[in-house]
């Protein structure tokens, strides 16, 4: 009986053990980067001479959270820019010109949240880019006077990445440089600025 | 809240005053008889010559006595110095009049009780309007769309142009000024027996200028314009006489929108009115008005390479004729009743189609005094119209005389603004942001964008404390209901044939509802016949419904440059665009007899506003935005009369030498001038 309990004991021990072993295993701590001048050019809209508009055209340019770079790959991207839009790595093509297929898991929501306030992942917000819209559609707000274009404040993009990982987003400028007070009609747009929180460690819901 | 810079305008306006009055302020004589103030009469709150003094609306009167006196040239110069008006300028340049917090879009011009036209960004230039052959200016504030129908939402400017008195009379004016501002107008005036005429003429031109040296072009590019008008009265018999009038408009100015474009703007304008007025007896007259007016304006650019970059053109129409009754069945009670036709055409760039509009309506107001301490006045008006859904307009006011010196006035109203060309038919495409913009008739079904509509509530009150010092005040509030924005239109809500995933199409929508509140006081103090002082002030709150829900609901966010996006709390909503909460101004007028001399100093103050939103709050203005600072005007002028028929004046405008060079662009420092007037 002493023993059977001794025995148990040196399980139940071993057991805790282990379990420590397995909490000893650090997670890959994540932290916070700022990504500047991410150019999002295309060609083709309006013409300048003649009014006429021709369809837009042009590469996406695409982000990988992971590797924390831009990258050409059609499948290893998470996020991809051209103008104002922004499609993610997951669902369907929506059908523009040069839009790239949707190869991973990706899937995103806009939290109302700011960018710090945002430390949970609520897996039921996610949407999929389709061919009705796209998940990302309202993160900016337009002021047709100043023709300027603003990242809405106290809005965070939540993305879910092409292997399912996940990530959020506080897009701070849309124009070059990111200056404080843009002006539409000096400042070179397409160039986007963003702060992103990456959470490496497989189905961990918080940044 | 009383801010500094407005202390500093109290401090720097009495220094003034005591400066140049403190002897004669001490001699002060009762002056029992106050002739000016009773004679001033109104015809733009009802249609019919009124005494202003007796009126049941908010309105008020700028005199010719006034304008000569402070050598103002423009329109917009003086109604800026009135209270409660704010002159605003909108993006396109035009500079506009704000009443009780209302944009410059909801305020009718008329001339002589006939709109002006040309409102190609949504503002009437006010600079348009030389003050030059202006007998006064009539200023109804609230709805007034009972009597006018569409524009009339916070209030009616109507300008009244000199009408010939009897003999033979002429008039030159020349006034020069800072950046080479000349201003030279010539009027003739005959009357005898049957026939009046006289005949205006007017240039004015400026070299302009500019606030920003950096940039490759000034603020404004040197202007010429011309005015010329005429006016031909004939007296057929005792209760006939028709009235012919006409003014032509013309403008050139360069036109230098960047670094590498250059070319010219071309406005011109004209105006045609034909009044028939028969009396058939004591109670019963007609009018018979005809009235026509077209406004062209036309710029072409040119860049290095390329001779015909741009060429744009506007160009709008109006035809009205319209026949109204007025019936005195007594003394108590009139009534007044019209029927007309407005036929309005536009032809302009970015336009694919024609458009028309065409617009029967009908109105009628009874005013009356059913006992001897009320006077009331009911009215309404109903438009039909052929784009959009017809609109009536009822109006009541009431005036109770509570004794010699007080009378009470209250007023309720409904105004509308009908879609303009541009939200309807605009098909307007912009080459660097890749995004157009199309008018709700191109893509949808017409006759569905509602009329921007108000309900204005207006409560003073009139105070006569002796007779030269006078008071009165007047509570206003406008609940303003399906206010025009654009938006973006998601792709899927755009018929079939539009949808284009490439570009951003923007349309027009009802969405805003907003409203103004407040009040104002205006005094006046006529110390003795030398000595006048008259003050005002306007406090106002201007606010988007939607925002404050907003707001409440804690849904708006702003960031400081780059910093975290922080919550906004309720108080921090600073309100609509380019509305000021303080507005004041104080005039004295001082004359010295036996020197033929007669001197003015005005100041106007407005305070803190914001244009824009730049901290990307959704749009909406809060108190840690960039504001820009209030700021206080002052002009000082001074006239002398040599023998009965010449008048040499001096003054300078922004004596304080006020210029904001990033946000302010129709301030231009301090402008001196002189000015030479004969008479004969």
């Amino acid at each position: 009986m002493k023993t059977i309990k001794l025995l148990l004991l040196a399980v139940l021990f071993i057991g805790f053990a282990s379990c420590d072993d397995d909490d000893d295993i650090q997670l890959i701590e994540v932290s916070s980067e700022t990504v500047v001048n991410l150019h999002a050019t295309y060609s083709g809209g309006i013409n300048q001479q003649t009014g006429m508009s021709t369809p837009i055209s042009g590469e996406f340019t695409k982000y990988n959270f992971a590797t924390g770079m831009t990258t050409t790959s059609t499948t290893e991207w998470d996020i991809a820019f051209r103008g104002l839009d922004i499609i993610i790595n997951g669902g369907t093509s929506s059908g523009l010109t040069d839009e790239p297929a949707r190869t991973g898991v990706g899937a995103a929501y806009i939290a109302s949240m700011p960018f710090a306030n945002v430390t949970d992942v609520d897996t039921s917000l996610f949407v999929e880019d389709s061919a009705t819209g796209f998940a990302i559609d309202s993160w900016y707000d337009y002021d047709p006077i100043a023709r300027l274009i603003s990242a809405t404040a106290g809005k965070t993009l939540v993305i879910k990445t092409n292997d399912g990982k996940y990530a959020k987003v506080r897009i701070i400028s849309y124009y070059k440089d990111a200056p404080a007070t843009p002006d539409a009609f000096m400042d070179e747009s397409r160039y986007y600025t963003f702060d992103f929180v990456y959470q490496p460690n497989d189905g961990v819901l918080t940044f | 809240m009383i801010t500094k810079q407005f202390l500093s305008f109290l401090f720097s306006f009495f220094f003034y005053i005591t400066f140049s009055y403190s002897q004669e302020v001490q001699v002060a004589v009762k002056d029992s008889t106050n002739v000016e103030q009773l004679n001033e009469v109104i015809v733009s709150a009802t249609r019919t010559i009124r005494q202003l003094s007796s009126l049941p609306l908010p309105a008020q009167i700028v005199a010719k006595k006034e304008i000569e006196s402070t050598n103002t040239l423009r329109l917009n110069d003086i109604l800026n110095e009135q209270t409660g008006l704010t002159t605003v300028s909108d993006f396109g340049g035009g500079e506009g009049i704000q009443i009780q917090g209302l944009d410059s879009q909801y305020t009718l011009i008329l001339v002589d009780g006939v709109p002006l036209v040309g409102r190609s960004a949504g503002t009437l230039d006010l600079s348009r309007i030389t003050v030059g052959n202006i007998k006064q200016i009539e200023i109804v504030k609230g709805p007034s769309s009972s009597l006018y129908g569409s524009e009339a939402l916070g209030g009616v400017v109507n300008i009244i142009t000199d009408t010939p008195k009897n003999g033979f009379k002429g008039n030159l004016n020349y006034r020069i000024g800072t950046f080479n501002t000349h201003d030279i107008g010539a009027s003739l005036s005959h009357k005898k027996d049957k026939l009046a005429i006289n005949a205006f003429i007017n240039r004015y031109s400026s070299d302009g200028y500019d606030l920003i040296k950096t940039d490759d072009f000034n603020t404004v590019e040197p202007f010429s314009n011309y005015t010329i008008s005429t006016k031909v009265n004939y007296q057929f018999n005792k209760g006939t006489n028709l009235l012919v009038s006409g003014r032509y408009y013309t403008q050139n100015q360069n036109s230098v929108p960047s670094s590498n474009l250059n070319g010219e703007t071309d406005t011109d304008e004209w105006n045609a009115h034909a009044k028939l007025r028969h009396r058939y007896n004591e109670k019963w007259s007609s009018y018979f008005e005809f009235y026509a007016t077209r406004y062209k304006a036309k710029e072409t650019l040119e860049s290095q390479n390329n001779p015909l970059f741009s060429d744009s053109f506007y160009n709008q129409f109006l035809i009205r004729p319209e026949i109204r009754a007025t019936y005195k069945p007594n003394k108590k009670s009139s009534f007044i009743g019209g029927i007309g036709y407005n036929h309005e055409t536009l032809d302009r760039t970015d336009f694919n189609v024609k458009p028309e509009f065409n617009s029967p309506y009908v109105y009628a107001q009874y005013d009356g005094n059913p006992t001897e301490k009320i006077n009331l006045i009911v009215g309404a008006r109903f438009d039909a119209h052929s784009e959009y859904k017809s609109q009536f307009s009822p109006k009541v006011a009431l005036r109770y005389e509570v004794n010699d010196k007080i009378a009470l006035k209250s007023s309720v109203g409904y105004g509308f603004k009908a879609p303009d060309f541009r939200q309807l038919y605009f098909e307007f495409s912009n080459p660097g942001q890749s995004y157009i913009v199309l008018g709700y008739n191109v893509l949808f079904e017409d006759g569905e964008l509602k009329p921007e509509n108000s309900i204005g509530i207006n409560i003073g009150a009139d105070y006569k404390a002796s007779s030269t010092l006078t008071f009165n005040i007047n509570i206003f509030r406008n609940n303003i209901n399906d206010l025009i924005e654009d938006y973006l239109i998601e792709n899927q809500d755009l018929p079939i044939q539009f949808q284009n995933n490439s570009i951003n199409t923007f349309s027009y929508r009802n969405v805003n509802n907003v409203y103004t509140q407040g009040f104002e006081i205006n005094g006046k103090l006529k110390v003795n016949n030398q000595l006048k002082i008259t003050g005002g002030y306007q406090y106002l709150i201007a606010r988007d419904k939607d925002a404050e829900t907003k707001f409440e609901n804690g849904e708006i966010f702003a960031r400081i440059g780059n910093s975290a996006d922080f919550q906004l709390k309720k108080s921090d909503y600073f309100g609509l665009a380019n509305r000021s909460k303080h507005i004041a101004n104080m005039k004295v007028f001082y004359t010295i007899p036996k020197w033929n001399l007669d001197t003015n100093i005005r100041g106007t103050y407005r305070s803190k506003y914001g244009l824009s939103d730049t901290n990307n709050s959704q749009g909406y203005l809060d108190k840690y935005d960039n504001l820009i600072d209030g700021y206080t005007i002052i002009d000082f002028a001074i006239n002398k009369k040599l023998h009965t028929n010449y008048t040499l004046g001096f003054g300078i405008d922004n004596l304080l030498d006020f210029t904001d060079t990033q946000n302010i662009n129709n301030i231009a420092g301090r402008l001196l001038y002189g000015k030479l007037n004969i008479k004969f």
